[in-house]
């Protein structure tokens, strides 16, 4: 085995502080996962095995978690330096995920409802991944999808680095012959958010609610011009915490004006 | 001598493990949790209840639908939401889809390779390729039923306050039908597999503890009972169990009103609730030909197969039940945001999750608290280790430690839930 993997890329799938869902939508594809894990050399996952770390260089880690605690920021930055390419798979690495939604509250404060002993606890102001290394390509979502996993994984295998095509979540939800949520008066951020995940949400009539981040030319003030009338400015905000986006957001309004 | 291991893999979140032994005694074997602390109460706190299972469910990612229920089913007492029979029903196929695929991933890829002394599971699947495939075929069946019912496998999307936002067709619910029926196949053929291992020995007594509605093989809903003679309403859990924060710990462990340690998961669902089997569990527990009450805790894997079985024979059952039954009842009805506490309990996978809200009159969260199984486990699953330290500390440390890890993960711990 030692020797087939000789000129295999070497990889590894490292997690921070998560629920681990996006390395279950990986393990989730079954077979056709484990016929892609026969292209490369798994030199680190510890999903699937006991061994020691051997601390070779790689060719692509994926990154799964926000750093929380100083051991995560540590495995952050020692992976990084031994990647040619460090690729974040999932909202919580991408936009910060749910534990950011302490960065819009009380932040250090909220550990205290929490906690009745709070010293020795790491309890960070959460930032994302990208604010401690540099980050070369992001699978957004919560989770990610497993299908744009395959899709982008053979260019990431050749050090290509893919671009997720700038299109609203709406293109995939009306080519699913969706009715719209927002002519029903219902809430969804689909028009202003990145597609690529078959608008799994709206598809189940649940209203998009950001987990793939902004889109590039994502129309903000447009969205919140037709969310007016379905809710109120302060429920607008509350719920583009949940997935990291109302940071996004207000930077986009800063850079626009 | 100190006994330490600085992690422990194929389980999730992040733990390593420590021990002190002294002059051949075990003075102290602790998990030494190294998971970030998400405050996932803490942020609930202000924030709308429509939110909370949303938020709730990404507590964990193997276990999201029990998050999901469980979050839900608190929040309906609080604000005295009914729900129609249909989506009791759909729930509980939820739950059923979510034991399948999370007891199949820990049985075949995070525990089968310490039962044959294998350091890397795609060493295991190039060796068992068969077994491989029947694994893979029974966790998609469990993520199906997910994926059918909650539109996603991994947070799903369709379940809310006062029903479902979409119900399957019944075209969908035939189909159901017919792969659980052959995946009742694949899952005893692979149970024959497992039944010929021989786990190691190892026995000590506790308390074990579950929901038991008195009626059937209870996950959804019932009493908290215990093979030492406990039975109170869910009501009453936290009267009776007792969160405690140790200084510099991030789990809050749970002790019994004796203070006494306990377990939870399927082993305990088992030893208390084995008369109420289906007819193919319970074939194949007798095959296994365990004696009860069972403390051995690697049986907890074994169990785990009779519950897929179980499960997929359950699905079955209210799959077919529901074939022509009026699934549109299950949609969401209108309800009233009332204020309130609620508090609800079902069967995770790895055992009973409890949920604790109350609520403004406006429909904020208040308060929250989450209780899992894992952090009620934890005490457990350490004292039984100190006991087993005491056959293991004198072998080569590789070997120990080989044989510590494969011990804690038979109890299929989940770091990031207990944490959370």
């Amino acid at each position: 085995m030692e020797k087939e993997n000789k000129n295999k890329p070497k990889i590894a799938i490292v997690s921070l502080t998560s629920c681990e869902g996006c390395q279950f939508a990986l393990l989730d594809l079954g077979e056709r996962f484990l016929e892609l894990v026969k292209q490369v050399e798994m030199v680190d996952w510890g999903m699937i095995e006991d061994q020691e770390d051997p601390g070779v260089a790689l060719d692509i880690a994926f990154v799964e978690g926000t750093p929380i605690t100083e051991g995560n920021i540590k495995t952050l930055k020692k992976i990084r330096e031994r990647s040619k390419l460090l690729v974040v798979i999932g909202n919580c690495a991408a936009m910060g995920g749910i534990p950011e939604i302490k960065n819009y509250q009380e932040g250090k404060n909220t550990i205290k409802y929490v906690y009745r002993y709070i010293q020795g606890i790491n309890n960070p102001e959460i930032k994302e991944v990208d604010n401690f290394v540099k980050v070369d390509f992001v699978f957004p979502g919560c989770p990610i999808d497993g299908e744009e996993f395959l899709k982008y994984f053979p260019s990431l295998l050749k050090g290509e680095i893919p671009q997720i095509p700038d299109q609203p979540v709406c293109v995939e939800c009306k080519a699913r012959g969706n009715k719209c949520l927002l002519l029903e008066g219902k809430p969804c951020f689909g028009p202003m958010i990145l597609g690529g995940c078959n608008a799994v949400c709206p598809t189940a009539r649940m209203g998009c609610q950001g987990c793939r981040g902004l889109r590039p030319k994502g129309n903000i003030k447009a969205m919140r011009a037709t969310l007016k009338k379905m809710m109120t400015d302060e429920e607008f905000e509350n719920v583009t915490e949940i997935f990291g986006l109302r940071d996004d957001i207000e930077e986009r309004a800063k850079d626009e004006q | 001598m100190e006994i330490r291991i600085n992690h422990i893999n194929k389980m999730e979140g992040h733990a390593g493990f420590m021990a002190s032994v002294l002059k051949g005694d075990v003075k102290s074997a602790k998990l030494e949790v190294k998971e970030g602390v998400r405050l996932i109460e803490g942020i609930l706190i202000g924030r709308h209840y429509a939110d909370m299972p949303i938020i709730a469910q990404r507590i964990c990612g193997i276990c999201p639908v029990v998050h999901n229920l469980t979050a839900i089913k608190s929040i309906e007492k609080a604000m005295r939401v009914l729900v129609s029979a249909e989506t009791k029903e759909l729930r509980k196929l939820l739950e059923w889809g979510q034991i399948v695929h999370s007891h199949a991933l820990h049985l075949f890829f995070l525990s089968l390779a310490d039962l044959l002394d294998i350091d890397n599971d795609l060493k295991l699947v190039e060796q068992y390729p068969e077994e491989t495939k029947m694994a893979i075929k029974i966790r998609e069946f469990g993520m199906e039923l997910v994926k059918v019912i909650g539109g996603r496998v991994i947070h799903p999307l369709t379940n809310e306050v006062g029903g479902f936002k979409k119900v399957p067709t019944r075209e969908e619910i035939a189909t159901l039908i017919e792969r659980g029926v052959e995946t009742l196949e694949t899952a005893e053929k692979l149970g024959r597999f497992f039944a010929g291992f021989k786990f190691p020995e190892f026995s000590r007594e506790t308390e074990y503890v579950c929901l038991n509605n008195g009626r059937e093989y209870s996950i959804y809903e019932g009493d908290i009972v215990s093979n030492k003679g406990l039975k109170i309403s869910v009501e009453k859990f936290e009267n009776n169990f007792h969160e405690l924060q140790k200084p510099n710990e991030v789990v809050k462990r749970v002790e019994t009103r004796n203070r006494n340690s306990y377990m939870v998961g399927a082993i305990a669902r088992i030893n208390n609730n084995y008369k109420k089997l289906t007819p193919r569990a319970e074939n194949y527990l007798e095959s296994l030909g365990y004696r009860m009450p069972d403390y051995n805790p690697f049986h907890n894997v074994s169990y785990q197969m009779v519950e897929i079985i179980l499960a997929i024979e359950k699905s079955i059952g209210i799959l077919r039940n529901l074939k022509d039954a009026r699934l549109e009842n299950a949609l969401t009805q209108k309800y009233q945001v009332r204020e309130g506490v609620g508090v609800a309990a079902v069967e995770a996978p790895r055992g009973t999750l409890y949920y604790h809200v109350d609520i403004d009159n406006k429909g904020y969260i208040k308060n929250a608290n989450i209780i899992t199984p894992t952090a009620q486990a934890l005490s457990h699953l350490e004292n039984d280790i100190a006991q087993y330290l005491v056959e293991v500390k004198d072998l080569s440390e590789e070997k120990r430690t080989q044989k510590l890890r494969g011990f804690i993960r038979a109890y299929d711990p989940c770091i990031s839930c207990a944490v959370h």
